[in-house]
């Protein structure tokens, strides 16, 4: 998967205008964009955009944007 | 107290109950079995009805496995051929579509509708016949406090009970020529098996934050059955158009 695409997604369902603040190695949870609705709107993202439903247990453990990526691609695979 | 003499009590009362396999409707069942009323249970699983059915301790209890989205022009009429016309009815079949609103479809608010506002609407419409519905009659709706207060994610769902609350007013006053009574109820969090999953989906912070909300703490589902009890006993007769919060004070704040 394209990762500069998938950053676009990620900063726009977070609704943060500037995506190159974020990088593979950036922890999401830090973001001050990141709260309750912000993690809805990453789970409705990732089921519209890659048709991906992750349980919460799963997304816990994803820690990092290239986590996220790893995930994705294992899953879609 | 003798059950002539309570006026909570639903001996005689014949009360039909939809999400009866689940939470606060099966809640609502056990309740009002308690309370001496003879229950039409409804929902879509039957195995679940089932085990709600053995919950009870009366014996002339029946149910019905109903789709409520496909619900027959006849249904109500058919099933007060079968069991006798209804003294009650109680609404509690709902379903929860966590999605903010970017992602909300046309789609979604339909289903979401569909099973927590249009297929109670539907039956209500059914009810209005004094075949199928006695005069003096109670109608309960599970509203919820997201119809009062916003809380992220849950628009299509607060959208539909907000739906209930206004509903309940026009039909209250449109019913009572036959005194018949109309009201809803709004839950604050319980922990039903659909809120467990719902607060397993949050972070651990987010979950303290939601449980902090309530001055007297989570409710269970009977503290919502026994306002419903209320609601359809001859002790709330001049109640009517009214939405009961039952909340732990979440919304007194």
């Amino acid at each position: 998967m394209e990762t500069t695409k998938f950053i676009e997604s990620f900063a726009e369902a977070l609704e943060i205008e500037d995506a190159s603040k974020i990088s593979v190695e950036t922890e999401f949870r830090k973001l001050d964009e990141w709260d309750s609705l912000g993690y809805l709107n990453i789970i409705a993202m990732l089921d519209e955009k890659y048709g991906i439903q992750i349980e919460n247990v799963q997304f816990k453990q994803l820690i990092t944007i290239e986590d996220l990526i790893r995930y994705i691609d294992d899953a879609t695979k | 107290m003798t059950e002539s003499s309570n006026p909570f009590s639903l001996q005689g009362k014949h009360i039909l109950i939809t999400g009866a396999s689940s939470g606060i409707g099966r809640q609502c069942a056990v309740s009002c079995d308690r309370m001496g009323a003879r229950l039409l249970l409804v929902g879509r699983n039957q195995s679940r009805l089932v085990e709600t059915l053995r919950m009870l301790s009366g014996s002339d209890h029946d149910y019905k496995t109903t789709d409520l989205d496909k619900i027959p022009s006849t249904y109500i009429e058919d099933l007060a051929t079968l069991h006798g016309a209804f003294d009650g009815f109680v609404h509690s079949a709902g379903i929860e579509k966590t999605l903010p609103v970017k992602f909300l479809k046309k789609t979604d608010y339909e289903e979401v509708f569909n099973t927590n506002a249009f297929s109670a609407f539907e039956i209500i419409r059914q009810l209005c016949s004094r075949r199928t519905f006695k005069d003096g009659g109670s109608i309960v709706l599970i509203s919820s406090i997201t119809s009062l207060i916003a809380r992220g994610g849950v628009c299509a769902y607060a959208a539909s009970k907000g739906a209930i609350n206004s509903a309940v007013r026009v039909m209250a006053l449109e019913l009572s020529k036959r005194r018949i009574r109309v009201n809803s109820v709004s839950p604050g969090t319980i922990l039903t098996p659909m809120m467990k999953d719902y607060l397993a989906s949050l972070t651990d912070d987010e979950r303290k934050k939601r449980v902090d909300g309530f001055p007297l703490g989570i409710g269970t589902s009977e503290d919502v059955a026994n306002g419903v009890i209320y609601l359809l006993s001859d002790a709330s007769r001049w109640v009517t158009g009214s939405n009961l919060i039952i909340d732990g004070g979440y919304t007194a704040r």
